[in-house]
């Protein structure tokens, strides 16, 4: 047999391969806006989750994920419907997108960089990227510590995203939704404090954290009300009322600092948790300055949007497809007759 | 040419004939730049089909035109070790779990890293992309030393760039003369009857002689270069010479830096064109030095007529479509791997990289190998 027939049969062969390797890769499955319900969390199972795009502009949207076993922030994210991206090089450790915003067609004013537009592929700059919050219910505002696969959310607590733009890390803007459930106003705040990283390594956990879904859970180590044990218990939201006792334990807050899921650290690595200074503040903001928000209910499938910019078109890969085939054809066909003429 | 009827004309354009090997430089070129440019798997299945279908139909008989199964092999090995990476160091990144596997402990100093474990289509399919990205350019750069004659791209050089020339020349011919020596030497152990033997000795028989014949071959060309006036210092003073090598590695290092940066969107913008410019000059300054010294004629140069004409702007075309797609409809370029989907495709960059094939159907065949002696030397590292 001749080289090229051989070539050309590699040739064929390999293309086949690549198409159904790419045909095989599964349907869409987006993260489909059933899951979790607009609006507050209504009980302490679940936690609520804010997304705020703040002068990405757009409203604020508020929704509950009401599973009541442990997670960790991503699947409190992703339990209360919201669709994400995470950076093609962290994967969803680091979420560059949420609900499509930015998007890639979107030009976010950073500074130094007028055009900059996310193409979600490496770790956004620290001058515009998702700052990561959460809260214990009827508390202030945490900037996180932790990356968001590496902390549990808080049951009955709740999760804040917030765009930064052009921020320093004492100037994070933080989520403009109280962390207050509706009708539970004025009670204390008795969140555990959450513990700092004392590792640079970016898959250290939190302590106590149990992982994803049915995680173990043993929790903290101080009997502060939500330390999320089990998560379902219905009083631990004002259960022990050691909220504001326990000297610098209960719910410090101090909306800034270092961004464990923000700017980039060193290169060529995943920021690792940064600890910061606690600060003092420990009331929740007045809920009667929220901004106006909706549930999302109305929100469009994240991949019909993306398809619809982007211009993508059903037939496009089909034409693609057709193209590999005929020129492989053509390939085979030129190669056969190219070796037909040269033994005649 | 010139004149006559148009379709004397036509006749003349598509007469038999190798054309520049610049011309073809620059089409897989612009094609490698399209490649990394994008992840999306139906562009870049395109792109590896069209080059394939003009490397078949133009390439000529030579052996280095033989080796393009080679980087075949060498791409599509490249997918398969980055696939085969996601299965084996922790591959879990993504929802949507396709395979679990045992997952081995490791030690504690070992945090980080996994082995085995649940492996989720999300990985499997970023390794594809990524891999099939890499792969591409490679058969790109393949096709390059398919279809463009290396020997004569020496002669194409200008003077300035005479030394780099040479070196990058000899660089770029290593790879198909080894493979055509595998070729050779497999196809005298056929012949001999002995593939039987164990896997070991099979090895050693084909890479000795492999060895040995590139050692061979590279003093028989150090011969034939120096004979021919080649790395000749001239007059010049041995600081003079210091000062041009040290101007042209430092000029062209930089340059390299500038053009990186400038094609890969990802690193800071002041490497890309700063850099470029300032190795340019550097760069520029030591052609000068180097040009002046060099003094050479061409036999019948090459010249770039319309066909070259036709293969470089193709090329060109190609990466400039996916440049302005990427910046105006960047969404399709890297398909998300988030929420599990067919990758999108939108049609600019389709039709773009589809130009890439024209050089197939507007360029005139390679000279046919008439020469019976080198048909049949050709026969024989084809068999």
């Amino acid at each position: 047999m001749s080289g090229r027939t051989r070539t050309a049969r590699t040739l064929a062969l390999t293309a086949a391969v690549l198409v159904a390797a790419a045909a095989a890769a599964p349907g869409a499955a987006a993260i489909d806006h059933s899951k979790g319900h607009p609006g507050y969390c209504k009980t302490d199972t679940g936690v609520t989750v804010v997304v705020d795009f703040q002068q990405l502009g757009g409203t604020t949207i508020v929704r509950c994920n009401p599973q009541g076993t442990r997670g960790t922030g991503l699947d409190a994210l992703k339990g209360a419907g919201f669709q994400i991206a995470g950076v093609q090089r962290w994967g969803e450790a680091f979420i560059c997108r949420i609900e499509n915003r930015p998007s890639a067609v979107e030009k976010i004013p950073v500074k130094g960089n007028e055009g900059y537009r996310e193409a979600c592929v490496d770790t956004p700059p620290a001058a515009g990227y998702w700052s990561y919050w959460h809260a214990g219910n009827n508390c202030a505002w945490n900037y996180s510590q932790w990356g968001v696969k590496n902390r549990d959310f808080v049951p009955g607590g709740f999760e804040g995203w917030s765009f930064s733009l052009n921020a320093t890390a004492d100037s994070n803007p933080r989520p403009r939704i109280a962390a207050v459930r509706p009708g539970t106003g004025g009670r204390a705040c008795n969140a555990r404090a959450e513990p700092k990283p004392t590792t640079n390594d970016p898959n250290a956990r939190q302590p106590g954290s149990g992982g994803g879904n049915g995680g173990t859970g043993s929790g903290g180590d101080n009997g502060s009300g939500t330390d999320g044990g089990s998560g379902t218990d219905g009083g631990s939201n004002n259960g022990s009322g050691n909220g504001t006792g326990n000297g610098g334990q209960g719910s410090t807050t101090d909306p800034a600092t270092q961004p464990s899921d923000g700017p980039v650290q060193r290169p060529g690595a995943l920021p690792p948790p940064r600890p910061r200074n606690a600060g003092a503040q420990q009331a929740a903001d007045d809920p009667s300055r929220n901004v106006a928000f909706t549930g999302g209910e109305n929100a469009r499938d994240v991949n019909d949007v993306v398809r619809e910019q982007s211009g993508a078109s059903d037939l496009a890969p089909w034409v693609a497809a057709g193209a590999v085939v005929l020129l492989a054809a053509g390939t085979t066909v030129a190669a056969l007759r190219r070796r037909r003429a040269r033994r005649a | 040419m010139g004149a006559g009827s148009p379709r004397a004309r036509a006749a003349a354009y598509f007469l038999p004939r190798d054309l520049h090997p610049g011309a073809w430089w620059v089409w897989t070129l612009g094609l490698a730049v399209a490649a990394s440019r994008t992840t999306n798997p139906w562009l870049l299945l395109t792109i590896v089909a069209v080059v394939c279908h003009v490397v078949v139909v133009r390439r000529g008989e030579a052996p280095w035109a033989m080796a393009f199964r080679i980087y075949l092999v060498l791409g599509a090995t490249i997918v398969a070790l980055r696939v085969g990476f996601r299965l084996v160091f922790g591959g879990a990144e993504g929802s949507t779990i396709v395979l679990r596997l045992p997952e081995i402990p490791l030690p504690a100093w070992a945090a980080g890293i996994r082995l085995f474990g649940d492996v989720s289509a999300e990985s499997l399919l970023g390794g594809l992309y990524d891999g099939l990205r890499l792969a591409t350019m490679v058969i790109c750069l393949g096709a390059g030393n398919a279809l463009a004659n290396p020997k004569r791209l020496l002669k194409a050089m200008p003077p300035a760039l005479y030394e780099i020339g040479t070196a990058v020349t000899v660089a770029l011919s290593v790879f198909p003369q080894l493979a055509e020596s595998v070729l050779r030497v497999r196809q005298a152990r056929k012949l001999r009857g002995g593939t039987g033997g164990r896997r070991f000795h099979a090895l050693r028989t084909i890479v000795i002689p492999v060895l040995e014949d590139a050692l061979d071959r590279s003093l028989r060309l150090a011969a034939s270069m120096d004979s021919r006036g080649y790395g000749r210092s001239g007059t010049a003073r041995p600081r003079a010479r210091f000062t041009t090598g040290l101007l042209m590695i430092v000029g062209l290092g930089g340059v390299c830096v500038g053009i990186y940066a400038t094609l890969d969107g990802s690193t800071p913008r002041f490497l890309a064109l700063p850099v470029l410019l300032a190795g340019l000059a550097v760069a520029l300054a030591g052609f000068r030095l180097a040009g002046r010294r060099v003094r050479r004629t061409r036999y019948r140069p090459d010249r770039w007529r319309a066909a070259e004409l036709v293969v470089a702007a193709s090329g060109v075309a190609v990466a400039a479509a996916l440049f302005l797609t990427s910046g105006v409809d960047p969404t399709n370029l890297n398909p998300s791997l988030t929420a599990l989907s067919w990758p999108l495709l939108s049609w600019p960059p389709l039709a773009g990289v589809l130009l890439g094939v024209l050089p197939a159907f507007l360029t005139p065949p390679p000279e046919p190998t008439d020469n019976a002696d080198v048909a049949d030397a050709a026969e024989k590292v084809t068999a």
